[in-house]
């Protein structure tokens, strides 16, 4: 026997078995439920909320305070709102991106969509490590710097930096190839970002398959 | 078409093309949990579609496309769809596991392949063993039919490799 005939004559000796019924065909007609697709929606759509809530505040205290506040809040809340409204842009696509996608289309293209959908989450998180230094910075002040404490120097100093130095480098190193890291699978570990490296995974896939798809 | 004759024709989809459904879930899912899920899910995307068809494509083709899409894009996702889930009367475990006669056998092993493969070449050997044609793969595929044809043509090298060793 052929493995085709082996296939078919499994499968359909199993679908026999298998009652989708009309009972079951009409009560998703009748089910309001969202589909795993367009459950990504209502967080994603909480985030850009809550993202544009935050960066309007610190926008408003910022000019409010453009004539009094000392230049180092300024200039870390001025960079960590750029990244905040950079995350907020990476999730505005990804809700653009979700209406575009139609099942029905071709798996490559649809499969691709998707997956890029679901992996630019990373650079939500690369944003986000990326404001670790302005966390540090944003409350020095002019007194601040001319007690000339050496000691508090060194303990600002060591601080800020070494927050510049890890934010950097998870910036540059938080992607695929990495995945398989200690620290990669440490800090993307939740089942939150199993779809994320899934669909990293995915990509790596297609690309493979288009280019073996030009031999 | 009004909504009593879209839930008709659904109705006469999943039953006609129930098949297409679990194959595909069959092939992408070991646990049967979900295979409920994913077929569920595969039919809830049929019918959120399904005023968008299209006739220049086979219904198949079609209900292939559909169906592939969201096996290859599924996860667990138990925490969000808890209180959704409508219970799919499947009785998937009726094969007999005990008698291991060679066509079982031979069976496994296939699945035991097909396991082992990466999503995308799921989706061709399942294509390939439903007896698609080139044409018919690459319009599913999204890929062009001589390109089908090369892939159709490695994997079944690979398979026979996979079954002479």
């Amino acid at each position: 026997m052929t493995l085709k005939k082996l296939w078919q004559s499994s499968t359909e000796q199993l679908e026999l078995s298998l009652a989708i019924g009309k009972k079951n065909a009409a009560e998703i007609t009748k089910i309001k439920v969202q589909t795993i697709l367009f459950s990504m929606k209502p967080i994603k759509i909480f985030s850009i909320l809550a993202g544009i809530l935050w960066v309007g505040f610190v926008d408003v205290l910022m000019i409010n305070l453009f004539q009094v506040a000392n230049p180092f809040f300024l200039i870390s809340a001025g960079i960590q709102v750029i990244l905040t409204k950079l995350a907020i842009g990476i999730y505005l696509y990804q809700l653009i991106l979700i209406h575009q996608v139609d099942m029905s289309g071709p798996i490559l293209e649809i499969q691709e969509k998707l997956a890029r959908l679901k992996s630019s989450t990373l650079w939500v998180a690369r944003f986000l490590f990326l404001q670790l230094p302005v966390w540090t910075t944003f409350y020095w002040n002019e007194s601040m710097l001319s007690s000339s404490n050496f000691l508090l120097y060194i303990i600002q100093g060591i601080v800020t930096l070494s927050f510049t130095v890890i934010a950097v480098w998870l910036f540059l190193n938080i992607n695929y190839e990495n995945r398989d890291k200690k620290w990669f699978r440490l800090i993307f570990n939740g089942t939150e970002w199993q779809p994320v490296i899934k669909s990293m995974e995915l990509l790596h896939q297609i690309d493979h398959y288009k280019m073996n798809t030009r031999d | 078409m009004n909504e009593k004759e879209q839930n008709q024709l659904f109705q006469q989809l999943m039953e006609q093309h129930k098949g297409i459904l679990f194959k595909i879930a069959r092939t992408y899912c070991q646990d049967e949990e979900d295979r409920q899920d994913i077929i569920q899910e595969m039919m809830i995307q049929i019918w959120q579609s399904l005023h968008k068809y299209n006739d220049k494509f086979k219904i198949s083709t079609w209900l292939y496309r559909i169906s592939l899409n969201v096996a290859i894009s599924f996860y667990r996702k138990d925490a969000v769809r808890i209180g959704n889930r409508t219970a799919l009367n499947e009785h998937f475990s009726q094969i007999q596991e005990s008698e291991t006669t060679e066509k079982e056998q031979q069976m496994k092993l296939l699945e035991q392949f097909i396991n082992k493969l990466n999503d995308l070449d799921k989706a061709l050997i399942l294509l390939y063993l439903e007896d698609k044609s080139h044409a018919e793969i690459s319009e599913i595929l999204g890929i062009s039919a001589s390109n089908a044809s090369t892939k159709v043509g490695r994997i079944k090298d690979k398979l026979k490799q996979y079954f002479t060793t």
